[in-house]
């Protein structure tokens, strides 16, 4: 906004050389300087106070009256004002979380809400992030068929509601879909091989998980210890490779530190993790061990990702041709390969003109898997629902949801915010 | 460089062209050989692409065709087409359901018109050729909303559906060839008539009583206030005094008319005024939340960006905290206490307060859309106004708005898509849209765990088309509107 350019209500029948000097407001008006001052109900400085005090007394009174109506109503319905509900038992299942107690307080079961959220979301972004530069760059694709598909893609996901997309995947390619039943699930696993790498049926999907033992922290903290001295020995290689110009190897050489530190840790602690194989339980109806991912799940976040991705597609496409052709056609004159010149000259400028608008979709797509509630996906807001309908109050509850999302984009907005000032600092 | 004239000026090439929307830019002729050679094999990655490609495309073709025209159980959505549209609207009713499709129809072409009149009144007095699209040209861009109706029709199997399809089309067809021909000093009296056939189209099914009349009587005294106008010109005091009282007159006497006389003379009983299921409830929820929507949203974009701190505050709070909550939150509080806000005595009815929430989600959006209109207007245009005497509220009226309100209208058809996209939430708090009437589909004994799939992928095909016209529509507009160009 451009500075203090104030343009106050004067009144319409004012003579315009009077008016144009009043409206720059750092000078007194001509009439006070004279000394027949002008009168209150026409003096702009009067009348902007009055016109602001006026708007919030009104705002103000129109809250105050709807809050009176809301805790009137609310006691006329027996439903309390106070948030005591919080600490009361939960007295529901959470769906396909047998480790949650149905006797913990509402609050617990609030944190499993925000834990399935968050976890949907991540997943549903790393498939976005991929997907949608994947789709990005085919767009701007030479091979005509390759640009084509691409399109498709995009004008095929981004026109259908992201609803839709998740009964799609929930029902139709889930639970009544071409997946078998739990009993005959089908199994993967590596030839020679009793344990299994994949079992796949409509409801659940189990893969190997690592679980792990005493000694676990320890090893943790060699594994922190261990990225940041691949970090350094990554940063290290690029200095040497910057002033040799010899190619650094960086992956290789980052990947080398960390795992060396990393297998060193694990022995020396005394292997405190190890692999957990899922396994069909006995009476078919379960699956034991490893990592269960259910069908909310997989359809939250396939779904998201795959909807999300068409629309970073098309902040990827707009970026890259946001980058000067003459930044292509020197990468090529000094004879970068395609792949060099989109990996070295077009994508780091690009990315950086992407970044604000990417992250506001994550924003979406962390908000959109509280459509999880349709494929029954035990999200914040669907066990906010349940429980409503186990006899909570709405109010409170969805004041709680409203204000668990809400601190949650504030956050990624304001840190949005600082990065858009840094990068526009970088650029003048 | 010409090796002759060392001097001759070097082509630069033309300049950078903007980021245009088909990635092959213009397209070249190029006979199918060469094509084929230079689109799709010009080097060993993009050959080994385009077979990999073509093999992969050829079998999925062939598996979704399959699945599509031969396996697929149709069934479900042919024996509950009605329902998909129209819900358990009374059947005995459903006149009113096509009357109101013909008539807002013809409200949608008489519009159009009256833009395009419009357009070429302001073409022509600037002393600019206008040109016009073809009709064909028209037809292809709308292909995805034609290939929706095509395949009700056909489903449908009766004739009934294609005769209120050929009349909804025909009147809004001719209605647009009509509006497009009015001369200038008309466009104002038509618009008038354009608002005055939609509230008529409302009434169809909401009954002849109640306050829509009101606004009947408004369209018809802003008709005779226009004709009444000159063009362009301001007019005198006097002038300007005679034309407010008759259309005051105007006013008073039209709404005595329709409020008075024609209740009592023609059957008035309609069916409630958001009776609305199936897909009705996505199309109409989005556009009337989005109607509703436009005049608060701009307001708190003017609040937003006015001098004003307390107004600034206040306007900037409710937008971000609106935009923070995703809009399934603000439909719960719809669904359980929305009421308890207001001392209503008669609790509305649940689309009524769906639309309320989706009404006050939608603001916060197009507050920021116009708030960015607002921003890409020059200060020289408000410092010109300033400098020709214009009061403020006149310059932010006739200077500003139109200039930014022109350079929002992509970004509201885009909002209005992704408003129409979120109909499909009113399914969580039990609303009737399509997507709940899919489920209420495979509560019938006859389709329980059948033909799942095959519903879905109609739904999606509904959904699909409407948003892929508009927002085929709203890049057009866009490209048209020039407005990444300044």
């Amino acid at each position: 906004m451009g500075g203090r350019h104030v343009v106050p209500a004067a009144p319409a029948d004012r003579r315009p050389n009077e008016a144009s000097v009043i409206r720059n407001s750092t000078q007194p008006p001509p009439g006070e300087e004279r000394g027949n001052a002008v009168a209150w109900h026409r003096n702009i400085r009067t009348l902007r106070i009055v016109v602001q005090v006026v708007a919030a007394v009104a705002v103000l009174g129109l809250l105050a009256w709807m809050g009176s109506n809301l805790i009137t109503n609310l006691q006329r319905q027996n439903i309390g004002t106070d948030f005591g509900f919080l600490d009361d038992p939960t007295r529901f299942q959470i769906p396909f979380d047998d480790g949650f107690d149905p006797q913990s307080p509402v609050w617990q079961m609030v944190l499993v809400g925000l834990r399935n959220t968050f976890l949907a979301g991540l997943i549903g972004i790393l498939i976005a992030s991929a997907a949608g530069l994947i789709v990005g760059i085919a767009r701007l694709s030479s091979n005509w068929l390759v640009a084509k598909v691409a399109q498709v893609y995009v004008e095929t996901f981004r026109n259908i509601p992201p609803l839709v997309i998740i009964i799609f995947f929930g029902f139709a390619i889930f639970t009544y879909g071409p997946f078998p039943i739990l009993s005959e699930a089908t199994t993967f696993s590596w030839p020679g091989s009793s344990h299994s790498l994949l079992i796949l049926s409509n409801r659940t999907w189990g893969v190997p998980s690592i679980v792990t033992a005493a000694g676990a922290g320890w090893l943790g903290i060699a594994l922190v210890a261990g990225a940041a001295a691949a970090y350094l020995v990554g940063r290290w290689r690029t200095r040497r490779g910057d002033r040799t110009g010899r190619p650094p190897h960086r992956v290789v050489w980052f990947l080398a530190t960390f795992l060396v530190i990393g297998a060193a840790a694990f022995f020396i602690t005394g292997k405190p993790a190890s692999m957990s194989w899922p396994v069909v339980s006995e009476n078919l109806r379960r699956i034991d061990g490893g990592f269960v991912l259910n069908y909310g799940f997989i359809s939250v976040a396939l779904a998201l990702g795959l909807y999300t991705a068409s629309h970073i597609a098309e902040i990827i496409r707009g970026s890259i041709q946001a980058v000067p052709k003459g930044q292509s056609e020197a990468a090529n004159a000094i004879a970068l390969s395609a792949l060099q010149r989109y990996r070295f000259v077009v994508l780091p400028q690009a990315l950086r003109i992407a970044v604000p608008p990417t992250i506001n979709q994550y924003l979406n797509l962390v908000k959109n898997t509280s459509l999880g509630i349709a494929v029954a996906y035990a999200e914040v807001t669907a066990l906010t629902l349940s429980s409503i309908g186990n006899g909570r109050p709405a109010p409170q509850s969805i004041a709680i949801l409203m204000v668990a999302y809400l601190s949650f984009s504030l956050t990624i907005s304001l840190i949005l915010n600082m990065y858009n000032r840094r990068i526009q600092l970088v650029e003048r | 460089m010409d090796p002759q004239n060392p001097y001759a000026p070097v082509d630069l090439g033309t300049e950078e062209p903007l980021p245009s929307l088909e990635p092959e830019g213009p397209r070249e002729h190029l006979p199918p050989g060469r094509w084929i050679r230079k689109r799709l094999f010009n080097n060993r990655y993009n050959s080994l692409l385009t077979i990999v490609l073509v093999t992969v495309l050829g079998f999925a073709t062939y598996r979704v065709g399959r699945f599509l025209f031969v396996t697929a159980r149709w069934d479900p959505v042919v024996t509950n087409l009605e329902n998909f549209m129209i819900g358990r609207f009374p059947r005995a009713e459903r006149w009113r359901v096509i009357a109101q499709v013909i008539l807002w129809a013809a409200t949608i072409g008489l519009g159009w018109g009256a833009a395009v009149a419009g357009a070429r009144f302001r073409a022509t007095q600037s002393g600019v050729e206008y040109l016009e699209d073809r009709s064909l040209a028209k037809l292809r861009r709308y292909w995805a909303l034609v290939a929706l109706v095509v395949v009700l029709l056909v489903t449908a199997g009766t004739l009934g559906p294609a005769v209120v399809a050929i009349c909804s089309v025909a009147a809004g067809a001719g209605l647009q060839k009509l509006g497009a021909r009015v001369p200038g000093r008309w466009i104002g009296a038509v618009w008038a008539l354009v608002g005055a056939l939609g509230v008529l189209g409302f009434q169809i099914v909401s009954g002849f009583d109640g306050l829509a009349w009101l606004w009947t009587a408004v369209f018809v005294a802003a008709g005779v206030n226009s004709m009444l106008s000159q063009r362009g010109f301001p007019d005198t005091r006097r002038e300007r005094q005679t034309r407010l009282a008759a259309a005051a007159a105007v006013f008073i006497a039209a709404y005595c008319i329709y409020a008075l006389l024609l209740p009592a003379l023609i059957e008035t009983e309609g069916v409630g005024w958001d009776n609305w299921e199936g897909f009705r409830v996505n199309l109409l929820a989005a556009a009337v939340a989005t109607v509703l929507a436009f005049p608060l949203g701009l307001l708190l974009a003017l609040a937003r960006r006015s001098g004003f701190p307390a107004l600034r505050i206040m306007a900037t709070a409710y937008i971000e905290l609106i935009r923070g909550v995703p809009l399934i939150t603000l439909l719960l509080m719809a669904q359980y206490f929305i009421g308890f806000f207001l001392n209503t005595s008669t609790p509305l009815s649940l689309v009524s307060r769906a639309l309320a929430a989706m009404t006050l989600f939608t603001a916060a959006y197009i507050a920021e859309i116009v708030r960015g209109g607002l921003q890409a207007v020059p200060n020289g245009q408000v410092e010109a106004g300033n400098a020709i005497g214009l009061s403020p509220w006149k310059t932010t009226r006739l200077i500003v708005l139109p200039q930014a309100l022109r350079a929002v209208i992509p970004a509201m058809v885009g909002q209005f898509i992704s408003l129409f996209k979120d109909t499909s939430l009113l399914y969580i708090i039990g609303v009737a849209e399509i997507l709940k009437i899919r489920e209420l589909v495979h509560a019938q004994p006859a389709f329980r765990g059948y033909g799942i799939a095959e519903t879905l992928i109609f739904v999606m095909f509904a959904f699909w088309a409407v948003s892929f016209t508009m927002s085929r529509e709203s890049q057009r507009l866009e490209r048209r509107l020039g407005v990444g160009e300044r």
